[in-house]
């Protein structure tokens, strides 16, 4: 029997086993909130030493990963994973471990503010690593709060009322468009810098021009033989990194199958190329060109008609504009003409240029000679997520700017910000921070002070993530359409408010149609009628007759999802007779290096007020608890740059200083930049470490409206000074840096 | 060349738990530090001090660089933690018996009540895994909220690593001799294998030939590090590619 | 029974005999005899005369004691180690370095006086007291700095074997238990060694002296009246401590190299280290006793009549020979480290001469063989002072460079490329001077209080020498007393 139970079904049965026992259904359907409670008055099913769970899902990212809570003497003590959801079964990431980091943060906003625009919200002065409360103190009750909120919808033109919310289609953007559609409102835009960096406009531009059919295409990863992936950091940050991983980790273990092959092509060897059997470091802009080389060579190997797609380009042009031999670029073809199950997977930097459009079309053309569309190992349209009709994509750059612009021409009034950092996240080229000041009323309903929250005049705080009710959708990652819910686990640790209960507060405090667009009691009310509809779907996770009792067993089980796989199958049946464009993407600027910002795997882009994320090593670097730049040897050695020199980089959108990180696995043209931290406020931990790449970065789109913050190039100059990163790498022994000459 | 009587010590002290990490599929992605450091109460230390060696991860994730550009690879990440070895180079050079061998567990215990901080062991551990509260490092309030109740706080002046989450044992343990069983193979298992992504670390008892751990270890291109000092580490290594 | 010793021996002279007798009694201590009642007085007169200089020196030593060694280790113990720049992998730092370096000081005082003693080297006589101190106050130091490295220090006194509820005893697979005991055993031994030929003098001074003097002086004393039965039993038990103390001194100082020996680590588990590190112990022991005499000679009262060229020269020869000594223990070391090819100890001698800290290994070299070696050949040299003081100082420098390149330095290399790492010490100097500082206290301080100037001893060496004539010859003859 052992013999043929591999660790993958081993670890299934072990996490389902451990969950079913475990988790508890939070405090019974009629409770809206877990309770903490000293160790003298324990309430009564709490028992010293034994430890309670809940099942909820992770906020860190948008992905929507469930977790488990182990909550003792009701207090949060770990994080782990929810077996049972679908999308990640049982397992985190690094960010979702630390979100109890987030919870417990020293530096959180602890009741209603009304503030100044610029005054700072706790106190700067603080030690990072000392025991003061330096927070700004509460000066608003919540019945103002919740007044001044009602003042802001009744008082103003409804398209003058603007919802900026994160990424992530949770119950209170629903909430908000519900709003918004009974009301006139702006509908509600959702932006998140991992969008901008993932280039997820331009994947589902892609994805409609070649298969007519809008949606965000999931690459089957495990499945296939060989895999191509064209500056997807899909084991990093990149759409859903857990379920990607575990695509990642079956493509390797190979159980039924060879060990699979997987080649990553693009200028800085990400974390995720690290991994890869071949790097192809092509000379960033030539994506496009190199993608549809290798289709022709490849279909050229097959001994099929060159598709129409691949029939413009010179496979040696290519070749000397990328910068990759020929012999590499047909070897690299046949390889994936003769697999057993070839995909192609474009994404992040790659996309992220003039002709990221291109790009992407290139690259999923390449699957459609490949003809996986469908099968396993192949491309498919992923799942919608229940309670959901159409793939609801986040705001491009492009459509961000538009709204900077709206806020400018003061056709915004009030600003109502949630679960997103525009200050901090947009490039400073988009000017959000200048549009502010045309914007009369900004509230922000942020859980940490973050840049956006000083610049707002009212801060009406939410709860944590793992104070909160709601639910989120899973936009891709699982075969199976997943509603990822949340409940609770602890009671709020400051005088905070759910969002979703204030907006219906002052909903039913402005009367009216607003009263009407939001009928509920409170937020899980509202959760329940949204969910009520899941009562009556088939090959559903769970059945129940009555909502009281579906709500317990959505809580328990950490949401709802079918048993059934829920992808589409892309049509791909003109994929290959359309010419897409071949053309070099073009770079703004006239610096003598490829500039590659890229997401820090650790910090994401709200990890960086959490002590632990930071004292992660870098994946590539082991840097801790700053940014560096990213600069081949040889480079440095011609400019003279040893490590930890500071140079000054500049591009055409802005200025930075940054202290070298001699990278080897780059190319010698190419910087790179770690995006995650350079706050200038979001709590102790975050505050005045490193910098921001996206300070770097102009005002360039590619065709889908996605930024093309990887179509900078910029000048490097030494500025004499030093400055250490801290890394957990020795230098001497990795890189032999003071160790003598060789032997 | 190895004695009769060796090999003899080596099978008994062949260890209880043992734990299998495949670096083929290990992607360096940190959830397992994350996932060690927020169950066992690491302390963080900030910025100076972990540049300065000092940052206090029980598992580290190696790598290293092969060749030069452009044909330059990462090698295969190696998590590093303590390897429970059979037979430890901490163990006998600790003045205070704060660093033993466990008989009911077969792990490297750290006793930190009984530490003095003569930081002997971590110079002796071959795999450098051993790491030293060389402060008070400082959580500020509400942080401590965090704390695990089933694994102590360590203070100044203590050696500290890697315990093979054994709180996770004794409550898997209690739990199963309360139910009248044996634990279960997979029942329960270390922060960092639960959290890994992709699966790359497998825990369980090597001592059991059904468990899937043993049978993994038992493939035939595992190895053990610097195996050759005999120390009979516990955690085995599938370097793949 | 006549006897030459060799440092007599070598210096017979042939001239005239008034000049010949003139020049030895110049030289020679042991030949200018003064009447013990003079010599009583002038170790009295160079105990009591004090300058002013004196004061200031002993005042600004005791500042540094309270600031550099009492306040920073508060500071040290209230704050956590990490004010060392102790790190992964360099666990240990200057304060293990420091240890080995005090008790290789204190291997000077033993040697002299046991070894020497024992040998019936004659040239000892003025100095057994001096270097003596050195052996206990050095000690002092030694254990300072132990449990100055301890992570937490307030518990030291679990490392010690004492009856217990729990039955919690130290480990004794433990080299540091092994060493904790050696270093006990060697301090208390050397304590006792240092005071049973200090009784007559105690005496002595006891006899001269009024005041609060004569009452410390009294205790001290034990009642000793110099009846021939005290002489007897004090002789014995002379006798007895200094063939006892021997194997203690060599064993000391072998237990120390084995908790570096007996480690698993590249460069450290190296079966030599034992003999290796005795040898460097007398290396550095030796140096430090002619800076020790230098001093005392250059700024005590009285002193150059008892300390003359002669005792450098000697001294001087027997540092020349350990040098060779540790050369050759060196030269083994590493000869059969690098023959041994593991790569990681390849990795580490490698590093020890081109890494960055590369110079400390030229300098050890330089400053333990290439000067001593250059410089101790001549004979006028060696008479002189200020010369063997230099030597001494470079070679103690040197010591400690080697002490450093084997503890931090050897540490930053280990089978974990990854973990690399160098060391930069920072409160440790601090601490380290005020040891340092604290030496000179206690040596300042017994000065003032304990006779550095065996005075029954070197009467008794006079009494034994004498000048014959044979023929035309003045030849030196030493009587058997003992």
């Amino acid at each position: 029997m052992s013999k043929q139970f591999s660790r993958r079904d081993f670890l299934k049965l072990a996490g389902v086993g451990a969950a079913t026992t475990a988790i508890l259904t939070g405090c019974g359907p009629a409770s809206r909130l877990v309770r903490r409670e000293p160790y003298l008055q324990m309430p009564e099913y709490t028992y010293n030493g034994l430890s309670t769970y809940y099942a909820t899902t992770c906020r860190e990212c948008a992905a929507g990963c469930g977790l488990v809570v182990r909550t003792s003497q009701g207090r949060a003590i770990k994080a782990e994973g929810n077996a049972n959801n679908p999308l990640n079964l049982g397992k985190t990431c690094a960010r979702g471990q630390a979100t109890l980091q987030g919870l417990y943060n020293p530096n959180r906003v602890r009741g209603a503010i009304k503030h100044k625009r610029g005054d700072r919200l706790y106190d700067t002065a603080a030690d990072p690593f000392n025991d003061e409360f330096p927070d700004a103190a509460s000066n608003m009750d919540w019945d103002a709060a919740t007044q001044v909120v009602a003042e802001s919808l009744k008082n103003n033109k409804p398209e003058e009322i603007a919802f900026l919310m994160g990424m992530a289609p949770d119950h209170l953007f629903d909430l908000a468009t519900d709003l918004a559609n009974a009301t006139g409102i702006t509908a509600p835009v959702r932006f998140g810098a991992l969008s901008m960096f993932e280039s997820r406009a331009t994947l589902n531009k892609a994805a409609q021009n070649l298969f007519g059919q809008s949606g965000l295409p999931f690459f089957d990863v495990g499945g296939a033989q060989v895999v191509f992936s064209f500056g997807a950091n899909f084991l990093e940050t990149w759409l859903s990194p857990v379920s990607y991983t575990r695509g990642f980790s079956a493509l390797r273990e190979g159980k039924t199958k060879l060990r699979g092959t997987f080649v990553q092509f693009e200028a800085r060897m990400s974390s995720t190329a690290g991994k890869a059997d071949e790097w192809v470091a092509l000379r960033p802009g030539t994506e496009a060109m190199v993608a549809l080389a290798i289709g022709r060579l490849a279909a050229e190997s097959l001994g099929i008609t060159t598709p129409k797609v691949f029939a413009d380009v010179d496979p040696m042009d290519a070749a000397s504009k990328s910068g990759i031999k020929l012999e590499t670029l047909e070897h690299l073809a046949q390889m994936f003409a003769n697999s057993n199950g070839a995909l192609a997977i474009p994404g992040g930097a790659a996309l992220g240029q003039s002709n990221g459009l291109a790009v992407a079309e290139a690259v999923l053309a390449l699957n459609a000679l490949a003809g996986n569309f469908g099968k396993p190992g192949g491309v498919f349209f992923s799942a919608l997520a229940p309670n959901q009709t159409a793939y609801q994509q986040p705001a491009s750059a492009q459509e961000m700017a538009d709204f900077v612009q709206k806020m400018i021409d003061g056709k915004i009034k009030v600003l109502f910000v949630h679960g997103v950092n525009p200050v901090f996240e947009l490039p400073a080229a988009l000017n959000f921070m200048g549009a502010t000041k045309s914007v009369s009323q900004i509230i922000s309903f942020a859980t940490f002070p973050d840049e956006t929250a000083v610049e707002a005049d009212y801060i009406f705080p939410d709860h944590h993530g793992l104070e909160s009710w709601g639910y989120q959708r899973v936009a891709t990652g699982s075969k199976e359409s997943v509603l990822s819910g949340a409940q609770p686990v602890v009671t709020p640790f400051y005088d905070t408010r759910a969002t979703a209960d204030v907006l219906i507060a002052a909903a039913q405090l402005a009367g009216g149609k607003f009263a009407s667009a939001l009928p509920f009691k409170d937020e899980v009310e509202f959760l329940q009628s949204k969910i009520a509809p899941l009562m009556s779907e088939s090959n559903g996770f769970f059945e129940a007759a009555d909502i009281n009792t579906f709500a317990a067993f959505f809580q328990q089980y950490g949401g709802w999802w079918k048993t059934i796989d829920g992808r589409n199958v892309p049509n791909g049946a003109n994929a290959l007779n359309r010419s897409i464009s071949a053309a070099e993407s073009k770079f703004a600027g006239d610096g003598k290096f490829f500039l590659v910002p890229f997401v820090s795997p650790t910090l994401a882009e709200a990890g960086a007020n959490k002590p632990w994320l930071q004292e992660l090593p870098d994946p590539t670097t082991t840097v801790m608890w700053n940014t560096w730049v990213e600069i081949n040897p040889a480079t440095a050695d011609e400019m003279g740059l040893a490590d930890n020199d500071v140079v000054q980089i500049t591009s055409d959108a802005g200025v930075l200083e940054l202290p070298v990180y001699r990278y080897p696995a780059i190319r010698p043209d190419t910087i790179a930049i770690p995006f995650g931290q350079g706050h200038t406020a979001y709590g102790r931990y975050a505050e005045k470490r490193g910098a921001n790449p996206t300070d770097l970065i102009g005002q360039n789109y590619n065709e889908a409206g996605d930024l093309a913050f990887a179509g900078m190039k910029v000048k490097v100059e030494k500025t004499g000074r030093k400055q250490a990163l801290s890394r957990l790498e020795s230098l001497m022994g990795v890189y032999g840096v003071g160790l003598g000459e060789e032997h | 060349m190895i004695r009769p009587e060796e090999i003899k010590l080596s099978a008994d002290q062949s260890g209880k738990w043992g734990m299998v990490i495949d670096q083929d599929i290990c992607t360096g992605c940190q959830a397992c530090v994350a996932a060690c450091a927020m169950e066992n109460n690491i302390s963080f230390v900030g910025e100076a001090d972990s540049g300065y060696g000092r940052s206090m991860h029980w598992i580290r994730i190696e790598r290293f660089w092969e060749g030069e550009y452009p044909e330059i690879k990462m090698t295969p990440n190696q998590p590093m933690l303590c390897q429970q070895c059979g037979s430890a180079t901490c163990e006998p050079v600790c003045p205070a018996f704060a660093t033993v061998h466990s008989q009911a567990e077969q792990l490297n215990v750290q006793v930190y009540n009984r530490c003095v901080g003569t930081r002997y062991c971590a110079n002796n551990c071959p795999y450098q895994v051993r790491s030293f509260n060389w402060r008070d490092y400082k959580r500020p309030e509400p942080l401590p909220n965090q704390f695990n109740p089933d694994v102590t706080v360590r203070r100044r002046g203590i050696m500290e690593k890697c315990t093979f989450c054994i709180q996770r044992i004794h409550k898997a343990q209690d739990k199963a001799k309360s139910e009248a069983r044996e634990v279960l193979d997979g029942e329960f298992t270390t922060a960092c294998a639960q959290a890994c992504p992709a699966d790359a670390i497998v825990f369980g008892r090597v001592d059991d030939p059904e468990s899937l751990v043993s049978q993994l270890a038992h493939r035939n291109h595992g190895v053990k590090h610097l195996e050759e000092l005999g120390t009979l580490p516990n955690v085995t290594y599938f370097k793949g590619g | 029974m006549a006897e030459y010793t060799d440092a007599v021996h070598a210096n017979v002279v042939h001239e005239h005999k008034d000049h010949a007798k003139e020049h030895l009694r110049e030289k020679h201590l042991m030949l200018d005899p003064l009447p013990r009642g003079k010599m009583n007085e002038m170790v009295m007169e160079s105990m009591t005369t004090t300058s002013w200089k004196f004061w200031v020196v002993f005042g600004i030593l005791s500042a540094i004691v309270a600031g550099c060694l009492f306040y920073v280790w508060g500071y040290m113990i209230s704050e956590g180690l990490g004010v060392t720049g102790k790190n992964r992998p360099s666990y240990w730092g200057l304060f293990l370095v420091n240890t080995v370096f005090w008790i290789g000081i204190s291997h000077a005082g033993t040697f002299i006086s046991a070894i020497l003693r024992v040998f019936k080297a004659e040239f000892r006589r003025p100095f057994t007291r001096a270097a003596e101190l050195m052996t206990t106050f050095g000690l002092v130091q030694a254990g300072f700095s132990v449990f100055m490295h301890l992570g937490r220090v307030w518990l030291a006194y679990w490392l010690i074997p004492y009856p217990n509820q729990r039955m919690l005893w130290p480990n004794t697979h433990s080299p540091l238990t092994w060493d904790l005991l050696a270093i006990t055993t060697y301090l208390l031994s050397s304590t006792m060694y240092l005071f049973l030929p200090l009784i007559p003098d105690l005496a002595m001074a006891r006899d001269r002296s009024t005041g609060w003097r004569k009452t410390f002086y009294k205790i001290l004393a034990l009642g000793f009246r110099g009846t021939e039965g005290e002489w007897t039993h004090l002789r014995n038990a002379m006798t007895i401590f200094a063939f006892a103390i021997i194997p203690v001194m060599f064993s000391v100082h072998t237990i120390v190299s084995w908790d570096f020996a007996a480690a698993t680590r590249p460069g450290w588990n190296s079966t030599i280290f034992g003999p290796y590190f005795v040898v460097g112990a007398l290396h550095s022991g030796m140096g430090a006793v002619v800076m020790v005499l230098a001093i005392v000679r250059g700024t005590m009262k009285n002193m150059k009549y008892f300390i003359r060229g002669e005792h450098f020269d000697a001294i001087a020869k027997l540092m020349l020979i350990i040098s060779m000594a540790w050369a050759y223990f060196f030269f083994n070391d590493y000869m059969v480290q690098w023959y041994g090819g593991d790569k990681w100890t390849h990795q580490l001698l490698h590093f020890h001469e081109a890494g960055p800290m590369g110079w400390m290994w030229f300098a050890m070299l330089i400053f333990n063989i290439a000067i001593p070696w250059a410089v101790l050949w001549n004979q006028k040299w060696r008479s002189t002072p200020w010369i063997v003081f230099a030597v001494g100082l470079l070679i103690n420098v040197g010591m400690y460079l080697e002490r450093y390149i084997i503890v931090p330095v050897s540490l930053s290399i280990n089978r974990m490329p990854f973990t690399w790492r160098l060391y930069y010490p920072r409160v440790e100097i601090l601490l380290g001077i005020g040891t340092l500082a604290l030496f000179i206290w206690l040596y300042m301080a017994a000065s003032r209080l304990i006779p550095l100037i065996p005075v029954w001893e070197v009467e008794e060496g006079q009494m034994a020498h004498e000048l014959k004539k044979f023929g035309r010859e003045t030849v030196v003859s030493v009587s058997e007393l003992e």
